[in-house]
């Protein structure tokens, strides 16, 4: 499925476990209150449609992050006037963010060097 | 913190989840609404981009599930979905419920009730502070009465000198005391003991205080601690007795304290007084004699200490002490010391009769866990179809298993709870048993410890249960199910097991039923064994003018011992003249009964071969009549006539046991033997010779399975009567003379105890009525066990039966006549019930030995209890196979074929 008006299909990603609770707050600390649907929207585009998301990764990954207490939900009208559930970064996950956002940057550099190029003999 | 915060999320997620699926749904429909706005608005009709929002949900249901299973806990969620569903299946064949449960409840109850037992009395704890560091001494030698001969203060005092493991040793002696009331009065067993007593054993006052050292030596008052059961049962529990006086053989003591609930051993005493009640155990004869053993020990280990360097420390003390002291320690007798940790040596008695119910009640719980194994494997074959189509809707091995487990769990715990029902029903007569074996009997009693066990016990039960049945492969599926019907018979394998457990169930009911075998076999034996004496129409008391006090004071001071002699005459006469009375006769101990008056004999002109330890024999005292009442056989010479005793002549009877040893060729009447030995300078038994007047039968005085001890008797007349008792011999009706006869006894001796009021007969039972209930349990663990592995025996062959329905069928139709067919499945349940008996007998014949000690006048491998037990399981193995085997007989070709 992915992207319906892309008519290239990019290689597909699966989400990395770990990786997807860090995007959605993400996604939540750069556009503030957000519904289930914008959320998966706002990743996929952002992956430029490498990555998609079913309601089956995205939904028990908001409401585990609800029972951490990182993210809270509340019901209020979408844009076209739907009732929806739209959730907002706590203040536990904006320093959550910031510490995953430095690991995962410690981690990336690490396996970066890892991989350089070989040295020569 | 997070995770905390998570955690309890999730557990509230378990309750509120109905709340939540809502919640979800509107949450879901709102995404599929925005996508398809989002779809609309790029030019897609709303028909199309509603299907397209679907399509690229993937699968809604999908996503609830895991939007549930991170909400909630999933493993509960579908445990309890799991259980709901176990619930209904067992519910829906409730015979097999509740055949299953019944038998699991009676292995389960019977392990439940023997554990609580053998916890109470051999595991727990002691309720002595750090009860773990108690030791108890033992010193023993060889020959009769030698099994604790206790130790000298001498003794006592060089163990403690030389060895540095204890944090402290203390004396105790038993005694016997009487209470007396203002109306009545009682006798009571009490200990001696040392001031630190209490200390060591690690024993706290709930009231007053204990004895300290301060009350040791002959300047201390005379004081009394009261037992707790003690004080319960005679003073009521009435506080106000502590500091009170009360009367103790005639002289006042005060009362001190009251000690809390604990088992007392070696002897279930009453109450402990300090040694300045006893001017005995103060003298110089028994500070200072060192065979003048009258002493128990028991230790406290220091914290350190072991009870290994324990062992080796007195071990090197003792060594010294043989080699120093030769004659006290007579190579011949082959002195022995023992250091065994305190528990042990109370649950010492027990724990042979324990560990045998123990093993019991396991093969009882054996042989009902593998009929329902079976039952299980039988309905297994039915549900197998049920599990192959669950199998195919996509449950995983995993969860059909755990569907499984919890239905054998539910069985399980059912069993358990009736289980313990039965265990509560049977525990009374248990706790009656142990304590005939055990001062601890008080403390069984169903704990958390108990429950646990049982509970335990019974996952163990569900355990093997849900892992005998067997599960369709994984990959195996296509071919069960294209194999359409539902099939009946099951795998090769499954008939093996099903066998295996048939014939496990025989050879351990055959084990059951020859130990069981083997020990009524010993109570006949023992009911047949011939006490020497006249056991009916025979009455006996004890009635203890002189307590041990008195007895001691009387040593040194003689003269009040006619007036006790006088009183006894009276009696004597006086119950004679009552009607129905044959003949009265005073004496001590009383017949069937043993003493600890115990010494080395010697016969004049008789030497034994070197290193042949002196024979031991037991001082007895009698009147003429004492003989005649108990009916005594007269061997040789005469009886004691009036003037025996009284002149200053020495005569004596002697037993046959004696006269065999001494005088095997010859008569003894006439010839003199006498006392010996260093222990007769601390009593008052005279070295002198004694000439033999008459020889009488042996009794079974050290109990019905021991040989006779050898016995010398006094003439009354001329002896210092302590425990005496009387011997009434009626011409019919015995109870009817008991009123009567204490009558007589109380107005004459108003504040002497009248104890242990019975027939001989019933004095006999009595010693054999703990070994009676311990062969009762074993008995009804055997018919249990053989009734469960009948039932075992014939559900199989009746479910083989109806699985070869058609085979049986197709047989017939080719010529095959009912009675081929019923010689078939004889055939089949025969061999099982053969196997079982083989190995069952050759399991029976390797662990009879176990049981030796428990045994009397039968051997372990006695063939005729080896043959009834064989034949006895043979017959029923034969009449459990015979009713499939009919049914099988009656099948109708024709019918059996059609369906």
């Amino acid at each position: 499925m992915g992207n319906p008006y892309d008519t290239v299909m990019p290689d597909k990603l699966d989400v990395k476990q770990g990786t997807l609770a860090l995007m959605i707050l993400r996604t939540l600390d750069v556009l503030g209150s957000l519904h289930g649907y914008g959320i998966a929207r706002r990743i996929e585009e952002t992956s430029k449609f490498r990555l998609t998301l079913n309601y089956g990764t995205l939904y028990p990954a908001l409401v585990k992050l609800e029972q951490e207490g990182f993210i809270k939900a509340e019901w209020g009208e979408s844009e076209n006037n739907r009732r929806a559930k739209f959730y907002t970064l706590t203040a536990a996950g904006r320093k959550q963010l910031a510490r995953e956002t430095r690991e995962w940057h410690e981690t990336a550099d690490l396996i970066a060097a890892f991989l350089a190029p070989k040295w020569e003999a | 913190m997070h995770y905390v915060r998570a955690a309890v999320a999730r557990i509230a997620g378990v309750f509120t989840r109905f709340r939540g699926d809502d919640d979800l749904r509107a949450e879901m429909e709102a995404h599929i609404e925005l996508e398809t706005a989002e779809h609309v608005r790029r030019g897609m009709s709303p028909a199309d981009a509603r299907r397209q929002a679907m399509l690229s949900a993937g699968g809604l249901t999908q996503a609830e599930e895991a939007v549930r299973d991170q909400r909630g806990i999933p493993l509960i969620e579908s445990v309890a979905a799991d259980l709901r569903y176990a619930f209904r299946s067992l519910r829906s064949s409730p015979v097999f419920a509740i055949v299953a449960i019944v038998t699991l409840a009676l292995g389960i109850g019977a392990n439940t009730a023997i554990f609580s037992v053998v916890r109470g009395v051999l595991l727990k704890p002691l309720p002595h502070r750090d009860g773990d560091r108690l030791v108890y001494l033992r010193q023993s030698m060889e020959g009769p009465g030698g099994a604790n001969i206790n130790f000298s203060v001498p003794e006592v005092r060089d163990i403690r000198e030389g060895t540095s493991v204890f944090a402290g040793l203390a004396e105790y002696s038993p005694w016997a005391a009487v209470i007396q009331g203002e109306a009545d009065a009682i006798s009571i067993d009490v200990g001696l003991v040392t001031g630190n007593y209490f200390d060591v054993m690690g024993l706290a006052p709930v009231l007053g205080r204990v004895t300290t050292p301060a009350d040791d030596g002959a300047a201390a008052a005379p004081v009394m601690v009261l037992t707790h059961e003690l004080w319960m049962t005679r003073f009521g529990g009435d506080p106000s007795i502590v500091g009170r006086d009360i009367r103790l053989d005639g002289r006042l003591v005060t009362v001190i304290g009251v000690l809390q609930p604990a088992p007392y051993f070696p002897d279930r005493v009453n109450g402990f007084l300090n040694m300045v009640h006893s001017p005995h155990h103060l003298s110089a004869q028994m500070v200072q004699g060192r065979v003048h053993r009258m002493t128990e020990v028991v230790g406290r280990l220091k914290p350190e200490a072991t009870i290994a360097q324990a062992k080796a420390e007195v071990a090197t003390v003792y060594a010294r002490l043989q080699s120093e002291y030769p004659e006290a320690y007579a190579a011949a007798s082959h002195f022995k010391l023992a250091v065994i940790p305190f528990k042990d040596a109370i649950g010492e008695r027990a724990s042979v009769t324990l560990r045998l119910l123990m093993v019991a009640a396991i093969f009882v719980l054996l042989i009902s866990t593998a009929n329902v194994v079976n039952l299980t494997l039988m309905r297994g074959v039915r549900r197998e179809h049920e599990l192959v189509v669950r199998a195919a809707l996509g449950a995983g091995i995993g969860r059909l298993r755990r569907l499984l487990l919890l239905e054998n769990l539910l069985l399980a715990i059912a069993g358990a709870a009736v289980g313990i029902l039965i265990a509560v029903g049977g525990l009374g007569l248990l706790v009656s048993l142990a304590d005939r074996y055990s001062p601890r009997a008080s403390e069984i009693g169903l704990d958390a410890t108990v429950l646990g066990f049982t509970i335990g016990l019974s996952i163990v039960v569900a355990l093997v249960l849900s892992f005998a049945a067997f599960l369709p492969r994984e990959g195996s599926l296509s071919s069960l199910i294209s194999a359409g019907m539902r099939r009946m018979s099951g795998s090769v394998r499954k008939h093996r097991l099903q066998h295996g457990l048939v014939v496990t169930q025989v050879a351990v009911s055959v084990v059951l039923l020859a130990g069981a075998g083997l020990l009524n076999r010993t109570m006949m034996r023992l009911a047949d064994v011939d006490t020497g004496l006249r056991t009916e129409e025979v009455l006996t008391m004890d009635v203890s003018l002189l307590t041990p006090a008195n007895a001691v004071a009387a040593f040194s001071d003689p003269s009040a011992i006619p007036a006790v002699h006088e009183k006894y005459a009276l009696m004597q006469r006086e119950i004679a003249a009552l009607p129905g009375v044959i003949e009265v006769g005073v004496g001590a101990p009383m017949p069937l009964r043993s003493t600890s008056m115990r010494f080395e004999v010697k016969a004049e002109g008789k030497v034994l071969p070197a290193g042949e330890p002196l024979p031991r024999a037991e001082s007895r005292i009698a009147t003429p009549e004492y003989f005649g009442a108990a009916g005594i056989p007269l061997v040789d010479g005469r009886l004691f006539t009036a003037s025996d005793g009284t002149g200053p002549e020495l005569n004596v009877i002697i037993n046959k046991t004696l006269a065999d040893k001494y005088f095997p060729n010859e008569s003894p009447v006439g010839k003199r033997i006498a006392w010996t030995g260093e222990i007769l300078k601390f009593t008052p038994i005279s070295p002198a010779w004694r000439t033999v007047v008459g020889v009488v039968g042996n009794t079974q005085d050290g109990g019905l399975d021991a040989k006779p001890t050898a016995a010398v008797f006094h003439p009354f007349a001329g002896s210092l009567p302590i425990g005496a008792g009387l011997v009434i011999r009626v011409d019919s009706n015995t109870r009817a003379l008991i009123p009567a006869a204490t009558r007589i006894i109380r107005r004459l001796a108003p504040t002497t105890p009248i104890e242990d009021v019975m027939t001989i007969s019933q004095y006999k039972d009595r010693s054999i009525a703990p070994r009676r209930v311990n062969a009762a349990l074993i008995s009804a663990f055997g018919i249990l066990a053989v009734l469960i592995a009948a039932v075992g025996i014939g559900g199989v062959l009746a479910f083989s039966v109806s699985a070869r329905t058609t085979e049986i069928g197709i047989r017939m139709s080719l010529g095959a006549d009912r009675a081929q067919v019923q010689r078939m499945i004889l055939r089949e349940g025969g061999s099982l019930v053969l196997g079982g008996l083989l190995i069952g007998v050759a399991g029976a014949w390797l662990g009879a030995g176990v049981i030796r000690g428990l045994l009397f006048g039968v051997a372990p491998h006695d063939p005729m209890t080896f043959g009834a037990v064989t034949a006895l399981m043979a017959i029923i193995g034969v009449v459990a196979c015979w009713i499939p085997a009919v049914r099988a007989a009656r099948i109708d070709p024709a019918i059996a074929m059609r369906a």
